[in-house]
């Protein structure tokens, strides 16, 4: 194991290469790169949806015919327009544009393709819909009451994962279970319980989406800003019927996503209008829009916590019931009751277990992946939730974290047995660089406090693959499906690349973001492209290695075994002027060309068998640990938090790219801070949002941005990426809010139980009684 | 049953001319125009949706003269209308006697919004959440407004009456607003502070801006408070400015000044704030800016913008 701090400043330290140069930095710095938004077709027309007029309603007609006539209109399309299909990740619960019923403020009814943006926004709204008005269901938690209307009334129909279990407005109901719990919590010497609310956020990506359609023939391609180009081509696939082969997704540069541009979204609407019309087609969101319109916000979260503890601190016992807002739709989003019990139980050493979360349907904006969803808010809760268990014992809490983190040997909540891993070490770590024994010894003004808060975070094994290619003047090309959402993972592959095959990063240039050129893959999602193509592009590299050494065996009439890569030539060891450069054998035309996919990693056995509804992440593959230790300081008379210093330390395994694993963690910090703090989806009575925009949808800015302090625990992982390295991207958002909400708890004496702890809510637990709910 | 159908307008033509002396600036408004120096209120409010980007616009930026900063002939100062909060939050004057106006031009937005919002926008917008509009009003602020009819002079108080809406008329452009001269003896102090969530890019939720005046022994001889995003419009509290005089600008005083200010607003629920809350901060926000005001005035040195300085205090 081996430690690495970053400075404050971010300064490098000598004993690796740090300024790796991301190839994509320039152009975006400089204003130089494109953007999808930033390109132009002949002809090309704009799009603007028409969306529901009620979060819920029976549609009972649609007339185009106002809008068609307006002009400058092309086209005006509807569900008759499309093949009538659902789609869905697992469960196919949703259409391209309503039919039978619109469930949520951003459904789609009607698509315009027009001369003009204008024109466009002008005739969506001249189409004429009538409706049924139904009561709204924002009310995910009543939404599972037996007497509540079922939202989807034909659920029972769709298609769906035959894993999970569904029963009208609960798409998705899973426990994990491991012992009895019941038992153990009755003979626990202290029991806490807590009861712990998260509003709904959003991923905000700078970039609002935009997307061109242009068909030739009967193919049709797509410049679109997902995530995901692979899922989107499916989606398109599926929904107009037509064969993967004649569908291709390329991704320009894309600004941002952080899982909001995850999934197949709108590539098929503006597809269908292009292909109406038989022109390109444009779409650019408002901001508005990229608020309201996507099937994709973080799950708002009903969490109740239960904890039976023994004076010393050991966990017997934890019950847990949770309620996560699904939305309209099931997106990609399918899996969150198993993760967010995962998240309940967290990187500790259970006795017992009982958590059970219902992931159910609301006529709100859906639910879908944001960076490490479910997670942090669970994480919140279940933080929050152990300062209070380790307040009822009388202990430190970062003394209770010390007796339960799990270690290698130990057993996870579904019977996982870990392997090496660094729990203890970040805690331990976070500690030290935020001073929390100063803070222990009474150093700090009363209005300060410092909190601390665990984490985990799963990796996943999925199928990638890669190709790299040798050019004829001994560079390279790395052809690849992985997609580039801004981390730079996909920009760091050149890195593995380079060092087997004794070249310089900067030889390599990549080619991705094209569903024609690479091979399939997951997309930029789950932090899993380091960890899953890293490999691919490894076993590719490797390939391309094997064939350089024979050709240059031959050429240097040497054995293979003699002979090593570097400086951009075969060459004999130890005799180095001995060598034929890499460019010499390339030249020939021969083509040298290597592809790789690597074999999967796999989680640990676990017992499922206790459990319900499994989809299989009861095992955590190569789990990610995070320990963030933040200092904070509450205006009591406002409620107003400043988060004043902060401590990361992440268990990644190893870490390939230093520069880009840095960049995930302040900005991950950030985000969380924001969701800490101040970044919430306000409602009205009905679901509808109030705050679709930069002002009153308030993300942290530069300013409020503390000392980011951040330590990485290096274990060469066994079972895991390409080095032994985990991913990166989400972790650092998971504990972040623990933190701050554990640091706030200790400057006004109790716990703030909604999230985000806006100025207001801190003042108000601030200032009502002990014991009295806010 | 119910049908929908909304209704949007397209974008008509536009025309946009640019003004380089007062009298073509009114002569355009007169016809319809719509003047604009920084547009950061009239150009993004358009984007949002807040209401359509007018169908005529004047441009006034270039007009010379018009972002000066010059001392007036009874020893107060005449701010430009052009005048943006860059440069107000800098300016060696107000810096030195208006320091509640250096307080909030120093929080407007971010640094692109202080670069190119204008006192005169800040102003003319109307808005009961803009920052400048306490210490103004504080600072005996006066309206120069020219129209077709020639000049007049508007006291503030007088200018604003709701959200948006204003005594000028369409054609008047706004040359400048004047202060009153700082008292002749110095021992005066003035602040603006404002409830906010973050650093930047913030917006009024309460806010207020004090003027006191200390006596040769330390009495406060004279004060005024006013308080911004509380009510339609931003005004003054004679109750609060009464429980100040006579006493030793201290905490309990401050306190009292709070309470009147809380007990004359008159704050909306909305996502930023329910209204029992926005109350409550009346009182704190109104606590801090007085107590600001009295540690200038006392000569003590509290750092702009007074909102950060006075954080958790
Ligand atoms: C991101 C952002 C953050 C902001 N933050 C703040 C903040 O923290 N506090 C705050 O108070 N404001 C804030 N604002 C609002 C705005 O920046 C300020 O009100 C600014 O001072 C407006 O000046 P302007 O020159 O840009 O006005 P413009 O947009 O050019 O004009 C505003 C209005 O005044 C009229 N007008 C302008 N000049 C004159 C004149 N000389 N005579 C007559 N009418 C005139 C225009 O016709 C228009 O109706 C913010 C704006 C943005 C975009």
């Amino acid at each position: 194991m081996s430690v690495i701090d970053t400075p404050a400043q971010g300064s490098s330290t000598p004993e690796r290469p740090r300024a790796f140069l991301r190839p994509d930095g320039k152009e975006k710095v400089t204003g130089l790169g494109r953007y999808t938004a930033d390109l132009t077709f002949t002809g090309q027309l704009h799009a603007a949806f028409r969306y529901a007029d009620h979060p819920h309603a029976r549609i009972v007609s649609i007339d185009t015919s106002r809008a068609k006539a307006l002009p400058g209109v092309f086209a005006v399309v509807t569900h008759e327009d499309v093949p009538d299909v659902r789609y869905g990740g697992m469960t196919q619960d949703r259409r391209l544009f309503a039919k039978e019923k619109v469930l949520w403020e951003g459904d789609v009814v009607a698509g315009v393709a027009a001369r003009t943006v204008e024109i466009a926004r002008e005739a969506a709204a001249l189409v004429e819909v009538e409706y049924e008005v139904l009561s709204a269901q924002p009310d995910y938690v009543a939404n599972m009451a037996p007497d509540a209307p079922v939202l989807h009334e034909g659920w029972a129909e769709y298609g769906a994962d035959e894993n999970l279990v569904r029963d009208g407005n609960v798409m998705s109901r899973y426990v994990i279970a491991k012992g009895d719990a019941d038992a153990a919590m009755a003979g626990a010497d202290v029991v806490v319980k807590s009861h712990y609310v998260s509003d709904a956020s959003q991923g905000v990506p700078i970039e609002p989406r935009a997307l061109v359609a242009q068909w030739t023939g009967d193919s049709v391609t797509v410049w679109s800003s997902t995530q995901v180009p692979f899922a989107a081509r499916s989606g398109v696939a599926h929904t107009l019927q037509i064969p993967e082969s004649k569908v291709r997704i390329v991704v320009p540069l894309l600004g941002g996503g952080f899982g909001s541009k995850c999934d197949f979204h709108f590539e098929a609407h503006v597809a269908i209008l292009a292909k109406v019309t038989r022109r390109p087609v444009r779409l650019v969101f408002t901001r508005k829009e990229e608020f309201v319109a996507p099937d994709h916000r973080r799950e708002g979260m009903d969490i109740e916590l239960e904890t039976g503890v023994t004076r010393d601190g050991r966990i017997v016992a934890r019950r847990g019931r949770m309620v996560l807002d699904k939305g309209a739709y099931t997106g990609e989003g399918g899996f969150f009751a198993q993760m967010a019990a995962m998240h309940a139980c967290g990187p500790y050493k259970l006795d017992t277990v009982r958590v059970e979360a219902f992931l159910n349907y609301s006529t709100n904006q859906p639910a879908a992946s944001i960076r490490a969803p479910t997670a942090p808010q669970a994480c919140w809760a279940l933080e929050q939730h152990l300062d209070e268990v380790a307040a009822a014992i009388g202990m430190d809490p970062v003394e209770l974290r010390r007796r339960t983190l799990v270690a290698e040997g130990d057993e996870g909540p579904a019977g996982q047995v870990f392997e090496k891993i660094g729990a203890k070490e970040t805690l331990e770590a976070a500690l030290e660089l935020i001073g929390y024994d100063a803070y222990l010894r009474g150093e700090l003004p009363d209005d300060e406090a410092v909190g601390v808060a665990c984490g985990w975070w799963p990796c996943f094994g999925v199928p990638s693959g890669a190709y790299v290619k040798l050019n004829g003047d001994g560079t390279a090309t790395i052809v690849t499906g992985a997609q580039e959402n801004g981390s730079g993972s996909v920009m760091g592959l050149p890195i593995l690349a380079a060092e087997i095959l004794g070249m310089s990063p900067s030889d390599f240039s990549i080619n991705y973001q094209d569903t024609d050129a690479g091979p399939w893959d997951m997309g930029s999602s789950g932090s899993q492209t380091t960890f899953n193509n890293g490999r691919a592009v490894v076993e590719a590299a490797q390939e391309v290695r094997a064939k350089l050494l024979a050709m240059g065996a031959e050429k240097l009439e040497a054995d293979v075994a003699d002979l090593e890569l570097a400086d951009g030539a075969v060459r004999v060891k130890g005799a180095p002027e001995t060598s034929v450069t890499i460019a010499d054998l390339a030249g020939t035309g021969e083509p040298i060309l290597g592809k790789g996919s690597g074999e999967v990693p796999e989680a640990a056995a676990s017992d499922a068998s206790a459990c319900v509804g499994s989809l299989g992440m009861e095992s955590f593959l190569a789990p990610q640990l995070i320990t963030h230790a933040a200092r904070v300081k509450v205006d009591r008379d406002t409620g107003v938090v400043r988060v004043l210093d902060f401590a990361a330390a992440h268990d990644s395994g190893v870490i390939v790219n230093k520069v880009g694993a840095d960049g995930q963690v302040y900005g991950g910090v950030m985000m969380g801070i924001g969701q800490a703090l101040t970044e919430a989806t306000w409602t009205d009575e009905e679901g509808r949002q109030k705050n679709p925009g930069l002002l009153d949808y308030k993300l942290q800015t530069a300013s409020d941005g503390p000392r980011i302090q951040i330590r990485w625990i290096e274990i060469e992982t066994p079972n895991a990426g390409p080095k032994g390295s985990k991913g990166v991207g989400e972790p650092p958002s998971v504990p972040t809010s623990g933190a701050v909400g554990n640091a706030i708890a200790k400057v006004i004496g109790r716990h703030v139980d909604k999230l985000p702890m806006t100025a207001e809510r801190v003042w108000l637990a601030a200032n009502s009684p002990a014991g009295e709910d806010q | 049953m119910s049908t929908a159908t909304s209704m949007t307008t397209s974008a008509s033509s536009r025309t946009y001319v640019e003004a380089r002396d007062v009298a073509t600036a009114v002569a355009a408004m007169s016809a319809g125009a719509r003047p604009i120096a920084g547009g950061t209120d009239l150009v993004v409010g358009a984007r949002h949706g807040k209401a359509p980007l007018p169908a005529a616009l004047v441009g006034i930026h270039r007009i010379p003269g018009l972002a000066d900063v010059a001392p007036t002939d009874g020893g107060g100062l005449r701010l430009g209308a052009l005048v943006t909060h860059a440069t107000l939050m800098a300016d060696p004057t107000v810096l030195a006697s208006y320091p509640g106006l250096a307080d909030a031009s120093a929080i407007v937005g971010s640094h692109a919004t202080r670069a190119n919002g204008t006192l005169g926008g800040n102003v003319m917008n109307s808005s009961p959440a803009m920052d400048t509009g306490a210490p103004l009003l504080c600072h005996g602020g006066v309206a120069v407004l020219v129209g077709p009819a020639g000049e007049r002079r508007v006291a503030l108080a007088d200018l604003w009456t709701g959200p948006g809406r204003s005594t000028a008329a369409p054609d008047e452009l706004l040359v400048a607003v004047e202060l009153d001269a700082p008292p002749a003896d110095g021992a005066s102090g003035s602040s603006y502070v404002r409830l906010q969530y973050r650093r930047q890019m913030e917006i009024a939720i309460v806010g207020a801006g004090a003027v006191v005046t200390l006596g040769a022994d330390g009495t406060v001889t004279g004060a005024k408070v006013a308080i911004t995003a509380l009510a339609p419009v931003i005004h003054r509290v004679a109750e609060a400015e009464a429980a100040l005089v006579g006493t030793d600008g201290g905490f309990e005083a401050a306190k009292a000044a709070g309470a009147a200010a809380a007990a004359a607003a008159r704050p909306i629920s909305d996502v930023r704030g329910s209204a029992d809350y926005r109350r409550a901060m009346a009182a704190v926000i109104t606590r801090r800016a007085v107590l600001t005001a009295v540690r200038r005035a006392r000569g003590e040195s509290v750092p702009v913008p007074a909102s950060d300085t006075t954080f958790g205090s």
